[in-house]
């Protein structure tokens, strides 16, 4: 395989992986997170807390935890999804989904509120009621999905355990740059590590992009 | 509607803001609820309205405790209240829409109410580009266009000028013809001469005066109405 070619599907895998974990993450986080936004109830603060916890977990720990999960010797190892996309995409589903629960009750917090107390006060119901608070709300929501995305993208731990770097399978951006370090490849490292970056950049620009359109 | 409170309380952080022993709300009143900064006027509102619950006690509803059943006969003007990123006409509308009315029944509606207001140039901008005037204009149309058996406003003239606000008591008039009513939260004595019908005044949570408007503000009873009313 060229370099060219293999570089294009350690991009392509790094991109599928981490925008669908994105989506999985953002779609549970915000679903659990904006009820919880906008109601008092006693065990919300220590939810908050866990969740805040749980947005600095180390990967490798996410990694091991899932690793144990889908072994073979584990509670879902019939399932054989060790060392495969699949499992790749559960790791990092659970390593975004708190940071987007608890930057969502974050974003969502008083402005939600004072929304959620407009909607009610002319009749809405709960539906209408959601739908008009993640409509007004979306600039910060999609503020969250990216930041999200960035935490999927840029990381190798798990992924490097759960997937195993496996070249034209589980091979990644991230797990790409730590293998070529690691064999002093730098200008293919370099290569990759760009690309990175020009991903990032991409996904930055995409979301400034929807906040003016919102803006107008 | 009948609504009805008994010995109802509201507390925050286990301090009592707010007790009425009994109130009943007659139909086709404009009830003004005045009283001091702090006195426990929205807190009031937002509790009989539906938005916030009392701690204790019981609030009737055409003789119901179920909120549910009469909610869509309730619609509220908040103090500081927050339109929505979209245009003007949308956000007149949203009530409706709220409630599926037809596309014919929208239009004659938002005909009617918009006429009040001299304020067609503005339908089509969006809200973020109005004064706060005119936020306050669209925000009490937008309310008055439900067409309610109850309607709780709380200060809507406040950041109105003086021909605005007469135009918006015409409108709250209105809002109190046939069996519908309106709670009218104000700080202003004459508007509440203007338009109210009653008057419940309050102090530190508690009523201590009710009646007739004409009564309550010509020979108010409680010393600290009489001391208001001769600063007035």
């Amino acid at each position: 395989m060229s370099f060219y070619g293999e570089v294009s599907g350690v991009v392509f895998l790094s991109l599928f992986i981490s925008v669908t974990s994105t989506i999985i993450a953002s779609m549970a986080g915000m679903v659990l997170a904006i009820p919880i936004a906008l109601k008092d109830f006693r065990i919300k603060k220590y939810i908050i807390r866990l969740a805040e916890t749980f947005m600095s977990i180390p990967p490798v720990l996410m990694g091991l935890v899932v690793y144990l999960m889908l072994s073979r010797k584990g509670p879902l190892g019939e399932l054989g999804i060790l060392f495969t996309p699949t499992a790749m995409i559960i790791a990092q589903s659970l390593l975004v989904f708190p940071i987007v629960f608890g930057l969502t009750v974050s974003a969502i917090g008083t402005r939600g509120r004072k929304i959620k107390k407009n909607c009610v006060a002319l009749g809405a119901g709960r539906r209408d009621t959601l739908i008009l608070i993640i409509k007004e709300c979306r600039v910060q929501l999609l503020s969250v999905a990216a930041a999200g995305f960035g935490r999927a993208i840029s990381e190798v731990g798990a992924v490097m355990m759960v997937g195993g770097n496996i070249r034209g399978e589980t091979r990644v951006m991230t797990t790409y740059i730590a293998l070529e370090t690691g064999q002093g490849n730098f200008n293919k490292a370099i290569t990759i590590g760009v690309i990175l970056l020009l991903v990032a950049f991409m996904v930055n620009f995409l979301l400034h992009g929807l906040s003016k359109i919102d803006e107008k | 509607m009948n609504i009805r409170v008994i010995n109802s309380s509201k507390e925050y952080n286990g301090k009592e803001v707010l007790h009425i022993d009994e109130l009943n709300f007659k139909e086709g009143y404009v009830i003004a609820l005045m009283g001091l900064n702090g006195s426990g006027k929205t807190t009031f509102l937002q509790c009989v309205s539906g938005l916030e619950a009392f701690t204790k006690g019981t609030v009737l509803y055409d003789n119901s405790s179920s909120f549910e059943t009469v909610k869509k006969d309730i619609s509220v003007m908040l103090q500081r209240p927050y339109l929505f990123n979209s245009s003007v006409i949308e956000n007149i509308i949203i009530g409706l829409k709220f409630r599926k009315f037809s596309e014919e029944k929208i239009q004659e509606r938002l005909k009617h109410y918009v006429s009040y207001f001299d304020i067609n140039d503005l339908l089509n901008k969006n809200t973020r580009e109005l004064s706060g005037g005119e936020q306050a204009k669209v925000s009490l149309l937008r309310t008055a266009i439900l067409e309610t058996q109850m309607t709780f406003l709380d200060e809507p003239t406040a950041s109105m000028d003086i021909e605005s606000t007469l135009i918006a008591e015409k409108i709250i008039k209105t809002m109190a013809e046939g069996k519908r009513s309106v709670i009218l939260v104000t700080h202003d004595l004459l508007q509440a001469k203007r338009v109210a019908d009653y008057v419940i005044f309050l102090d530190k949570g508690r009523i201590i005066e009710q009646g007739e408007t004409q009564k309550v503000l010509n020979f108010p009873e409680h010393k600290l109405l009489r001391q208001i009313l001769r600063s007035d």
